[in-house]
């Protein structure tokens, strides 16, 4: 395939605001099972990027990277906590501490307050041939929904949920600034975030066997 | 030569913690033992390799071991031989007692040798993305341990663990990012542009813009993991919840694995940026988390958090003197790391078996152990006076440098604010370990029988403490030395 430069950064663009969107979206939503959808195709649309500047950039480890993605976070971890839902009571988001309309707002400011306050070209500006500016403030208002939702929210799954739009973030993040990480590093952090997934999911089973169910509202006993 | 070592160093509890997932109980503490050994064996050779060449090398410099990154090696290997050895004791009586299932143990095993592996695959690495692998790894593992027994405060302590920890270090993989995207500029993509050691050799020419904002996310995603107020809230949960042995190893080394990553960004920045940014925010960290601490050691009613909080005040004190910089100060900072280590170790194993013994981690229930259990109870009380610093402990000699040290280096009211911070704090620790070895001890749940191996490695980590108070052997200063050295690079 022959994608020019200005393609791969129209496309990541694209990617990256697509991502941002749906961000906002989970940020929205008390449907745990809808949240965990709108992850993956985060993840999807990230390895759809990645994929694009790969072949831009004739490198064969972006390329890798992309399937990696693909298979890691779009796949495999969507998939595990789908299976961890089925087997929870609960699968609303019921009163987190502040509201989905509320929060939708949060997600909102944020998107623009970093648009406004991000500034790639302060920080060197971009690297190479593919010049997107709109990816890095997106993934710091990425980062930083992800970080909302896992303080506003009670259930143990939604707080992964928002773990992983953090770490969407931190992918997007890794990318738009130096085309990802070397290559080892990156296997290294995607193993340890599919690790992270099935600890997460070891503790929502025992907090499912012990409380009966996966709040943390049961979680509030260690103090001082 | 090396390349072999490295392999066994890791690959040894790798396997071995494979090995004894399945099985229970003689069985799995031999197979234990033996993975430990063998990594002991090659950790304490490589590190006895870094003396003479001052540096050990392996697999084309992607591992790279300097006097620091040997300290830490070491001291995560005396560690973890002080908790693999309280362990059988430790794990029997809990599975007698119901509150872990036999097939835990093998599970206990396997995990405390895979944490020993991420802990010990820190110091290794010169590629800092690979250090927050490692880092992110022993966070993971560990919060395992933590909530291996299923009450609900541990499944509380594990889970706050796992969520704070991953966020935090997710900053601090940010801040690796940002470091990469300064250094990609002037070295290209070549696979050693994240190594710290290339990265110091080239600051100068790194875009200071990124390195700042790379060093402040490394200060709040390592210092997370240091236990630095405001990102401490869950260490003395979970230092608290776990397992004592693995309680030992969270607040020997564990905090000092984080310590290690973010000396590293703070050379760095100080190459990059001179000494002032980065040192200004260390200091003023670490005399904010001494302050927090203190007040919690106070009123603290829990034996555990106890020690936990004044981990917090100890780290503290170490990110101010790394800030403080100047040749007095890091001499203390090298050999207080130490110090704590094997002395806040001691007290969780001491701290672990008075809570078996007494069936209780409260303060409040823990009272008379001189009678009810001189020795544990012995190593205790003279443990936590040791730790408060009372002459003549080694922490008095280090705590007093880092003083001193900070005041030569201009650094007057906050080694003033935090000599009066260190001297609360060793009240509030005397007063709380004065009633738990004097006080009237109530009816225990059991007692227990005195063996050798415990008074043994109770009171040898604290012999130690004592005698480098007063005297440091040839090698051992010649070390230090080496490894202040290291910390003031560019900076003194």
């Amino acid at each position: 395939m022959n994608i020019t430069a200005i393609d791969a950064a129209r496309l990541l663009d694209t990617c990256s605001t697509c991502i941002v969107l749906i961000g906002v979206l989970i940020a929205g939503t008390r449907n745990i099972g809808r949240a965990i959808w709108l992850v993956a195709a985060q993840a999807i649309l990230l390895s759809v990027a990645v994929a694009g500047v790969g072949l831009a950039t004739h490198s064969g480890h972006l390329l890798v990277g992309s399937l990696v993605t693909l298979a890691s976070r779009g796949i495999v971890v969507p998939l595990a906590l789908g299976y961890i839902l089925r087997q929870s009571p609960v699968r609303q988001e019921r009163n987190p501490y502040i509201g989905p309309r509320l929060s939708l707002i949060a997600a909102i400011v944020i998107v623009f307050v970093s648009a406004m306050a991000v500034d790639s070209s302060a920080l060197g500006g971009s690297l190479g041939s593919v010049n997107a500016p709109h990816a890095l403030p997106v993934s710091v208002a990425e980062v930083l929904t992800g970080l909302m939702i896992v303080m506003t929210r009670r259930k143990g799954l939604s707080i992964v949920v928002g773990l992983l739009v953090f770490e969407n973030g931190l992918a997007l993040a890794a990318f738009s600034l130096t085309y990802g990480m070397p290559f080892v590093v990156e296997l290294g952090a995607t193993f340890d975030l599919l690790m992270v997934v099935v600890v997460v999911g070891v503790y929502a089973r025992r907090m499912l066997t012990v409380f009966g169910s996966m709040s943390t509202d049961h979680l509030r006993n260690l103090r001082g | 030569m090396t390349e072999l070592i490295v392999a066994v160093l890791l690959l040894a509890p790798l396997i071995g913690g494979l090995v004894a997932w399945p099985q229970r109980g003689r069985r799995v503490e031999l197979v234990a033992i033996v993975a430990f050994c063998m990594t002991a064996a090659a950790g304490l050779g490589l590190a006895a390799t870094v003396p003479g060449a001052g540096r050990a090398t392996a697999f084309g410099g992607g591992v790279s071991v300097d006097a620091l990154g040997a300290y830490v090696l070491v001291l995560t290997i005396v560690v973890a031989a002080l908790a693999l050895w309280a362990s059988p004791r430790y794990i029997r009586h809990e599975i007698a007692s119901g509150d872990l299932r036999p097939s835990d143990e093998g599970h206990y095993y396997a995990l405390l040798l895979w944490f020993v592996a991420t802990l010990i695959a820190v110091p290794l690495v010169d590629n800092l993305g690979l250090l927050w692998v490692a880092i992110e790894a022993t966070t993971i593992v560990s919060a395992l341990l933590v909530g291996i027994n299923r009450s609900p405060d541990a499944i509380e302590a594990a889970w706050k663990y796992l969520i704070l920890g991953t966020i935090g270090v997710g900053f601090a993989l940010l801040a690796t990012l940002l470091a990469y995207a300064s250094s990609v500029r002037v070295l290209g993509e070549s696979s050693d542009a994240l190594n710290w050691t290339r990265l110091i050799s080239i600051a100068p020419q790194l875009n200071p813009n990124l390195l700042r904002l790379s060093f402040i996310f490394a200060l709040a995603g390592y210092g997370t993991k240091v236990g630095l107020v405001p990102f401490h809230t869950w260490l003395p949960d979970a230092h608290s919840q776990a397992p004592s042995p693995v309680s030992a190893l969270l607040s020997g080394v564990s905090l000092v694995a984080a310590l290690y990553a973010l000396i590293r960004f703070h050379l760095v920045a100080v190459a990059g940026l001179g000494i002032a940014f980065s040192s200004t925010l260390l200091v003023a960290f670490g005399l904010l988390s001494m302050a927090v601490a203190l007040p919690f050691m106070i009123r603290q009613e829990d034996l555990k958090r106890l020690l936990a909080y004044s981990s917090i005040e100890h780290m503290g004190l170490l990110v101010m003197g790394v800030g403080f910089g100047g040749p007095l100060a890091l001499l203390g900072v090298a050999l207080h790391i130490g110090l704590h280590a094997i002395t806040k170790a001691t007290l969780f194993l001491s701290a672990g078996e008075l809570a078996q013994l007494y069936g209780s981690r409260r303060l409040s229930a823990i009272r008379g152990t001189l009678h009810a259990a001189p020795v544990a109870g012995g190593a205790l009380g003279s443990g936590i006076l040791l730790l408060g610093g009372l002459p003549p402990s080694g922490i008095f000699v280090t705590e007093f440098a880092i003083i001193v040290g900070g005041v030569t280096r201009g650094y007057w009211w906050a080694a003033g604010i935090a000599a009066l911070l260190l001297a609360l704090c060793f009240v509030a620790l005397a007063v709380h370990g004065s009633r738990i070895v004097w006080g009237h001890s109530g009816p225990l749940s059991q007692s227990r029988h005195i063996d050798v191996g415990m008074a043994l490695r109770l009171a040898a980590p604290l012999a130690v403490v004592v005698v480098l108070g007063l005297w440091t052997p040839g090698p051992v200063s010649a070390a230090l030395d080496s490894i202040r050295a290291i910390l003031g690079a560019t900076g003194v």
